[in-house]
């Protein structure tokens, strides 16, 4: 899972790209309007769509002229699966943390 | 270049933080809370409280022993204590690194623990992280909505 969760990192890196994972968070869209908050052309936009395509993030599907892209969410559950499992184990740890530290405090009262 | 996958959790103590940092090393109380589960049983706590030093918690399950290894790399008390981290079962050789931020709030303490998934990202800087963090936070919100 590491080394998956790598190519979906490597594919984050870039600004440009998160920005456009952002705008595709809202939904779908087209190459060129991914490119246009960036003052980029459509060449430049394609590049960063297809490392994030290769990354498992983006999926690209043609709509008559148009290429539209939808984000894909899957790598990014994995991500979210192990920062969900660590936290709730810190949150145990600090429970049981507390209720030892009170024990303590009730003792020496 | 890869950015990191960093947890942040807060909690407020009602003590002081010289109490709340202390039980971190201290192998009586680390052994009841640092790694024990509900239904294991703590039988070694080794730790070596030095920059550098390590610490090996065992805990006895069903299924066997988990062994989990710490390695200390900032002893600051009260209010800083850095280690890297390897929670059994894991990846063979997969260290993570659990920095322990403790401050001040009037006669208690506040702990703050970033656990960060691989120690190589600790170098990246701040915004690198941010920005991560936002965009992770941003598209849990989406999935959520699904």
């Amino acid at each position: 899972m590491v080394e998956r969760l790598d190519i979906t990192f490597a594919a984050l890196a870039d600004p440009t790209r998160r920005a456009m994972l952002a705008s595709l968070a809202q939904g779908e869209c087209s190459i060129g309007e991914l490119a246009a908050p960036h003052a980029m052309s459509f060449a430049g936009a394609s590049k960063h769509v297809k490392a994030l395509e290769r990354a498992g993030l983006v999926e690209r599907r043609k709509a008559g002229r148009q290429q539209l892209c939808r984000l894909k969410a899957e790598p990014l559950r994995e991500a979210q699966g192990w920062l969900r499992q660590w936290e709730q184990f810190w949150n145990e740890r600090l429970d049981v943390l507390e209720a030892l530290i009170e024990a303590e405090k009730e003792r020496a009262e | 270049m890869t950015p990191p996958i960093i947890l942040t959790v807060s909690r407020d103590f009602d003590a002081a933080p010289e109490t709340v940092f202390d039980a971190w090393l201290d192998p009586a109380k680390a052994g009841k809370f640092l790694f024990a589960t509900p239904d294991g049983e703590v039988v070694k706590v080794e730790i070596d409280a030095r920059v550098g030093g390590h610490a090996l918690i065992v805990d006895r399950r069903a299924s066997g022993d988990a062994r989990h290894h710490l390695q200390y790399e900032v002893i600051d008390r009260p209010h800083r204590l850095v280690f890297l981290f390897r929670a059994d079962p894991a990846g063979e050789g997969q260290w993570t690194r659990v920095s322990i931020d403790i401050a001040a709030r009037g006669a208690g303490a506040t702990l703050t623990l970033t656990h960060e998934m691989d120690p190589q990202w600790a170098a990246y800087e701040d915004q690198t992280r941010k920005g991560w963090t936002m965009i992770l936070e941003s598209l849990a919100k989406v999935m959520a909505d699904d």
